[in-house]
């Protein structure tokens, strides 16, 4: 092992870093952020894509927390395949994150808290050990400046001048006041004197970062991204409920909506939250719910009924690993089921499924005019990691955005009519309506059976009639459905298919798989109820299909399967540890299937 | 003239106790002079979730128990509109319990009909949370809605009504829509009415009820005092009915809406007109 001890000079060649994956890894409370929020900075000055997540314990304090970011030219949408620094501070961030190093990883550890733990780390790798913890309540009087303190050692690896540290620093953190900045930059100071004694002077670093072109771009999670979709057609009303991990959804339209003249509710519960969102859409207010899987099987009852009674609403689910309480800080996709046959009875619905933050946008936009247009649940399946984690995309496209409010009818048009029918069977099936407050426009809306005026009924005629009337609507809407992502060999007869966060793994597996000669051809589907022929003629077109899946079951496959695909040619790859695919992990497991079969 | 659906006679027994509540909401709707167009009546599910079939008005049949965070949606949503709710004691004190708690909390303006005939109706006859008396009870005691509505300090409008007092029953059903109409928070009526098939109460609560209203010393405004008449009462094994309490304070709507602006005043909220405020919520993102 590499061990640079002090005045142990550094002298290799620096090693040029296009695609670096960097962990910041202790105890919740540590602060790991402050240096991958720091570096991400660096990074994007080199013009590379941003890719961060948080591995923080389901506790409120204490516990293991670690903050990873890559930096890549290309925006992979994942993490990759290992970690290439890793900045721990303390025994236990070795201990978890070690595993995940490359071979010609550099490890910066923190001795404050005990010796490094023996045999985790490849031989192979750079370790550099400094207290600093001990060096920061010793010199500084404030344990937390280790932080800074760190990352003025990290800039010197990237060969960072003192000065740009200096700069990224004080910009980061504009609103720290006297003491609180002045400690964080004279820590900053300790970094660069470790440095030196490590030899790692100016001009000579371990890493060298590309000189890209900085380029502008959005920095944002799929949470936020999608709130933000919303706001843009022109949501106003939300009401939720807190739960790891859609609590941003509720927070970002809290603080957004007001602007807007909208209103965002916290409720008693996610029936309330979905409840008061349905009295805002039949006013004619364009409406949002949302939770995560164990409030959205709360909500079933009142999906089902928006699905009867025909009401617009538009719900987020941030799916996270279950069942019941599950694990809430944990990846999985396994409402797939719920969300497009949970709630009881046949009604119509959609179930749309982003697979990036700029997806998230036009997809949250997008099913906010879906509702209106179909009358019925339109859900948007995120998962823990699209939810949360942040990347970089490019702008979204605000002027594209329209408001489109469907068959709403206005006080003119309803008093044009000879007669007004709420339920009014049509060949669309999808009625006009009008909202309360429109003259001569009463209606009764229930999730009873009804006629076409909305009154109860039973008959067995217009029961048949309404049911298939309602069901029409999933053909008129699928012209307006987005299409699959495909790329790949399209001749290949292996398939990669896959959703979400598994989107952006699977594209990065692919490329690493081509590189090795393998050829696939690769769709990732947005649309997951209805299905669209797309999908099924893409099964079709291969021999085999690899389902690339975080569920036990196997939820994808079976949604493939139920819509029509040949079962017998559907692989499943699936994952449900909590974590996301590795990219190499992938690569891996679909290199053995081929193998095997 | 646009011809609409036409509201349809009651299907409930006759003698019903829901009769008399159909009637006060049409007679004090009508002395308020509000526009069928502007008034949303909105029930839960029970024999009592089908006064809006009955009504000319904007209806709407929710879940059973869901009524009031659909009321308070629609409220918030287009504070123009009369949002009236209305269901059983089923629906109000044990499936949608805890959202009439927060709705008396949040003092959102909707005016709540709870029509308590102490049974399940639709259902044929189950015991319901206001079954039995609390004077007899050793345990499983009946709910009693009033003394809840005073123990919960966001409450700003409650009265109890019974269906044999028409009268009275009109008198509280339009203060009540006058509290909700000018903004003044969430109006909390419950009506006694009796469900004559599966649990004839008339004649007990005929002998039990004590009308406040008629006492002239009685302080609708003192918290503290209708407390302590409302507990003497129920110690008594008399029920109060009349105004119990009313007070001003600022609605939901009020703390939520700074604008005149309202989320269902949909032409506000084109994107075309918003797009300098869009891109700079979007700038905020920029790396
Ligand atoms: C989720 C759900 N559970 C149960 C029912 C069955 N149900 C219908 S009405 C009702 C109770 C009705 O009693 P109440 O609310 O007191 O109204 P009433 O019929 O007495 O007017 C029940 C349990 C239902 N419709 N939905
Ligand atoms: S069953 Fe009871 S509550 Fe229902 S309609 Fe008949 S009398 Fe009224």
């Amino acid at each position: 092992m590499n061990i640079m001890t002090d005045m142990k000079k550094f002298t290799s060649e620096p090693r040029l870093c296009d695609d670096l994956t960097v962990c910041v890894a202790g105890q919740g409370g540590d602060g790991s952020l402050t240096i991958v929020t720091l570096l991400s900075d660096v990074l994007a000055h080199h013009g590379l894509n941003l890719y961060r997540t948080s591995n923080i314990a389901s506790r409120i304090k204490g516990g293991h927390a670690s903050a990873l970011v890559r930096g890549s030219f290309e925006q992979h949408g994942g993490l990759g395949s290992a970690i290439n620094i890793l900045v721990a501070f303390d025994d236990e961030a070795i201990r978890l994150r070690g595993p995940y190093l490359t071979d010609d990883a550099i490890v910066i550890y923190d001795t404050s808290r005990g010796p490094l733990p023996e045999g985790i780390v490849p031989e192979t790798v750079t370790l550099l050990e400094v207290p600093f913890s001990r060096y920061s309540v010793r010199e500084l009087a404030r344990d937390l400046f280790k932080n800074s303190f760190g990352f003025g050692l990290l800039s010197r690896v990237l060969g960072l001048a003192d000065i740009e540290a200096d700069q990224y620093l004080t910009n980061r953190f504009k609103k720290l006041k006297g003491r609180a900045m002045e400690g964080n930059r004279q820590a900053l100071k300790l970094g660069f004197e470790v440095a030196d004694e490590f030899g790692l002077t100016v001009g000579h670093q371990m890493l060298q970062l590309p000189k890209g072109e900085k380029k502008d771009h959005l920095f944002i999670t799929g949470n936020e991204a999608t709130a933000f979709g919303f706001l843009a057609a022109g949501g106003r009303f939300y009401a939720g409920y807190p739960i790891t991990p859609a609590t941003e959804v509720m927070d970002w339209l809290g603080k957004n909506l007001p602007q807007f003249d909208g209103v965002m509710v916290q409720a008693e519960d996610e029936l309330s939250a979905i409840n008061m969102a349905i009295g805002a859409s039949l006013t004619g207010a364009r409406a949002m719910t949302g939770s995560s899987s164990p409030g959205i099987a709360l909500m079933g009852e009142s999906i089902s009924h928006c699905g009867s009674a025909e009401i617009p609403m538009v719900i987020v689910n941030s799916q996270r690993a279950g069942p019941s309480t599950g694990m809430p800080t944990k990846v999985e996709q396994s409402d797939l089921g719920m969300m497009i046959s949970g709630g009881n009875g046949d009604f119509p619905r959609i179930v749309l499924a982003p697979g990036n933050s700029h997806e998230c946008f036009e997809i949250g936009a997008l099913a906010t005019n879906l509702a209106q247009i179909a009358q019925c649940p339109v859900f948007i399946a995120l998962d823990r990691a699209l939810s949360q984690d942040t990347m970089t995309v490019p702008y979204f496209d605000l002027d594209s955005v329209e408001m489109d409010t469907g068959k709403m009818l206005d006080a003119a048009e309803v008093a044009e009519l000879d007669e007004y029918k709420r339920y009014k069977i049509t060949k669309d099936g999808i009625s006009p309506w009008a909202i309360p407050g429109t003259p001569e426009g009463m209606s009764l809306v229930t999730g009873n059976e009804r006629n076409e005026w909305g009154q109860v009924s039973t008959d067995l005629a217009n029961r048949v009639a309404m049911m298939d009337k309602r069901s029409r609507k999933l053909e008129t809407i699928k012209p307006m459905l987005p299409k699959a992502i495909v790329y790949g060999d399209t001749a290949s007869k292996v398939g990669i298919i896959g959703v979400g966060v598994v989107g952006g793994i699977i594209s990065e597996t692919h490329n690493l798989l081509e590189q090795e000669g393998y050829k696939f051809q690769v769709h990732r589907p947005r649309v997951l109820f209805p299905l669209l022929q797309e999908t099924l003629d893409f099964i079709a077109s291969c021999d085999r299909v690899y389902v690339v899946e975080h569920s036990e079951s196997g939820q994808l496959e079976r949604v493939l399967s139920g819509a029509g695909a040949d079962p017998s040619k559907l692989h499943g790859i699936r994952k449900y540890d909590g974590t996301p695919f590795w990219s190499d992990e992938l690569t891996n497991r679909i290199k053995d299937a081929e193998a095997a079969k | 003239m646009t011809t609409t659906y036409t509201p349809t006679n009651p299907v409930w027994c006759s003698g019903c106790g829901h009769y008399g509540v159909k009637g006060a909401m049409e007679r004090s709707l009508a002395q308020l002079g509000i526009a069928p167009h502007e008034t949303m009546l909105l029930t839960g599910i029970g024999c009592s979730g089908s006064v809006q079939n009955n009504i000319n008005a904007y209806g709407y049949h929710s879940m059973h128990g869901r009524v009031l965070p659909t009321a308070t949606g629609a409220a918030l949503a287009n504070p123009e509109l009369t949002v009236i709710a209305a269901g059983g004691d089923g629906d109000g004190y044990a499936i949608g319990g805890g959202h009439l708690v927060h709705a008396l909390k949040r003092n959102a303006s909707v005016l709540y009909i709870l029509m308590n005939n102490a049974v399940y109706g639709l259902t044929k006859g189950q015991n319901s949370p206001t079954s039995g008396t609390a004077v007899d009870a050793v345990a499983d005691a009946p709910i009693d809605g009033v003394s809840m509505g005073l123990a919960i300090p966001g409450t700003t409008f409650l009265a109890r009504g019974f269906t044999r007092d028409a009268d009275q029953l009109n008198d509280l059903m339009t203060k009540a829509l006058e509290h909700v109409r000018a903004k003044k928070g969430f109006a909390f009526l419950e009506v006694l009415s009796p469900c004559v098939t599966y649990n004839d109460t008339f004649p007990d609560w005929d002998a039990r009820v004590h009308n406040v209203d008629a006492d002239p010393d009685y302080a609708p405004n003192d918290r503290g005092a209708a407390f302590v008449k409302t507990m003497n009462l129920n110690s008594e094994g008399k029920i109060p009915t009349g105004l119990i309490y009313h007070e001003d304070r600022p609605c939901f709507e009020a703390e939520l809406l700074k604008n005149d602006t309202s989320p269902a005043q949909l032409s506000a909220h084109d994107p075309k007109n918003h797009l300098d405020k869009l891109q700079a919520v979007m700038e905020r993102y920029h790396m």
